[in-house]
């Protein structure tokens, strides 16, 4: 019963933590703010559903597989989300229509001095 | 309350709400570098790029050549059949028996034989293993030799341009013979590859891809899984060291050379060790290794090597379809 209610709430709160992803996907307008939510929030979420699964399936060799997954998902995702950010900066020319950017060759210069 | 807390306090509110007196250094920090926005007149792209369209080409050869007539005799002939093979596609779909019927003629005794006497005449726990490498291997020789093959053709045609750009040029078709028709510039997000964070995550994670991918070939025949999706494991591992490390460090231990030979190897050891049933009429003939105990590594004959055939044909081609595609060479 414990387990189910305690595996319940972190099921519940990947949910959220998606659907918050879901909405920033719809909510935002460009493409660095929306990465930025699906980065953030699906890593978040994808570690509280597994969580959730690992405590309805208790110790044993499939909740091992589970936590297998979600080493993988960590170090995976992040690393996808940030690649994809850095194509986006590199190839759009419009971008400082868009925020305000150092360029990286000056950003070196300024810490060299 | 002092003065001192007061002017904290409002320097506070101006620093959160932006609009107090600014010091020195921020005006430095905030002043951005200009912009240079990609300005290029599309008069001069016009004439720059451009060239004779697939239409206007085939318009002046038929004028040249004379051949008005032919060609729209060609272009109606054309048309019909299509629609005449068409229409007999459509109506053999209609005489099709209905989806999901149990007296369609592809639910036969194939199926029951396969499940009751699978396992003991392969000893291949996995049925799907047993009859895509034991029952049906000539088909799966198929299938890879058209990865392979579609992968050496790509390469032919990119190698040998590659080899006509060495000739001196031909002032006749210089377009074509500039040294760099086929290497394209280098997108602008690949010019710099010193990812520090990308490495070193392909530094942790390229051991645990590759001992997965061997993972999945290996008991290919026990769980699900096998030389094709192994071996597509294996090249996401070569893939992703290509983006971490470069094309340098692939070539360092694979390359041309020991594409060909470790696929062509492997497809050769893969026809020699079945084609001889396809030459004695399709008998099923065994193998020589004794099939050994259900559920062992080192059982079910023949399928384990022409599972690790299979993966190391998937894995090489379809590394090389990437570097092709994206780097011109494998």
């Amino acid at each position: 019963m414990i387990r189910i209610i305690i595996g319940g709430f972190f099921l519940l709160s990947g949910l959220f933590a998606l659907g918050i992803a879901t909405l920033g996907m719809y909510r935002y307008s460009t493409m660095l703010n929306r990465v930025h939510v699906a980065a953030k929030c699906d890593t978040l979420g994808a570690l509280f559903m597994l969580i959730g699964l690992i405590i309805f399936s208790g110790i044993n060799f499939f909740s091992l597989k589970l936590f297998m997954v979600l080493l993988f998902l960590w170090l995976s995702n992040p690393v996808a989300s940030h690649l994809i950010a850095r194509a986006e900066v590199r190839t759009n020319t419009n971008l400082h229509e868009v925020c305000d950017f150092i360029e990286q060759e000056n950003l070196k210069d300024d810490v060299n001095n | 309350m002092n003065d001192g807390l007061k002017k904290f306090l409002l320097d506070f509110y101006n620093w959160v709400t932006g609009n107090g007196a600014r010091t020195e250094n921020e005006d430095a920090m905030t002043e951005l570098p200009p912009v240079l926005p990609f300005t290029m007149e599309p008069d001069k792209i016009q004439s720059r790029f451009h060239e004779k369209t697939l239409q206007e080409r085939r318009k002046d050869w038929i004028n040249l050549h004379g051949l008005s007539v032919f060609s729209i005799l060609y272009r109606s002939f054309s048309i019909i059949t299509c629609v005449v093979i068409v229409g007999l596609l459509l109506i053999t779909v209609s005489e099709l028996p209905p989806f999901g019927d149990e007296n369609n003629p592809a639910n036969n005794e194939v199926i029951d034989r396969y499940i009751k006497l699978g396992g003991n005449e392969t000893g291949a726990q996995n049925i799907v293993a047993g009859m895509i490498l034991d029952y049906r291997a000539f088909d799966t020789f198929g299938e890879s030799a058209v990865l392979f093959t579609g992968a050496v053709s790509v390469l032919m045609i990119l190698s040998a341009a590659r080899r006509k750009n060495d000739e001196p040029k031909n002032k006749l078709h210089s377009g074509f013979n500039d040294r760099n028709f086929l290497k394209r510039a280098p997108p602008i997000h690949e010019l710099k590859d010193d990812d520090a964070i990308l490495r070193g995550v392909a530094s942790l994670s390229i051991p645990a891809i590759i001992l997965m991918g061997c993972v999945v070939i290996i008991n290919g025949h026990l769980t699900p899984g096998g030389g094709f999706s192994g071996g597509a494991v294996l090249s996401t591992a070569l893939i992703l060291c290509a983006n971490a490390y470069g094309f340098k460090k692939v070539h360092e231990f694979f390359n041309e050379r020991t594409y060909i030979f470790s696929s062509s190897s492997a497809l050769l050891i893969y026809a020699l060790s079945k084609g001889y049933s396809f030459f004695t009429g399709a008998n099923h003939i065994e193998s020589g290794i004794p099939i050994g105990t259900i559920g062992n590594i080192f059982s079910a004959g023949l399928i384990l090597p022409l599972n690790i055939c299979v993966g190391i044909i998937v894995a090489g081609t379809l590394y090389g379809v990437y570097a092709l595609f994206s780097e011109g060479e494998i």
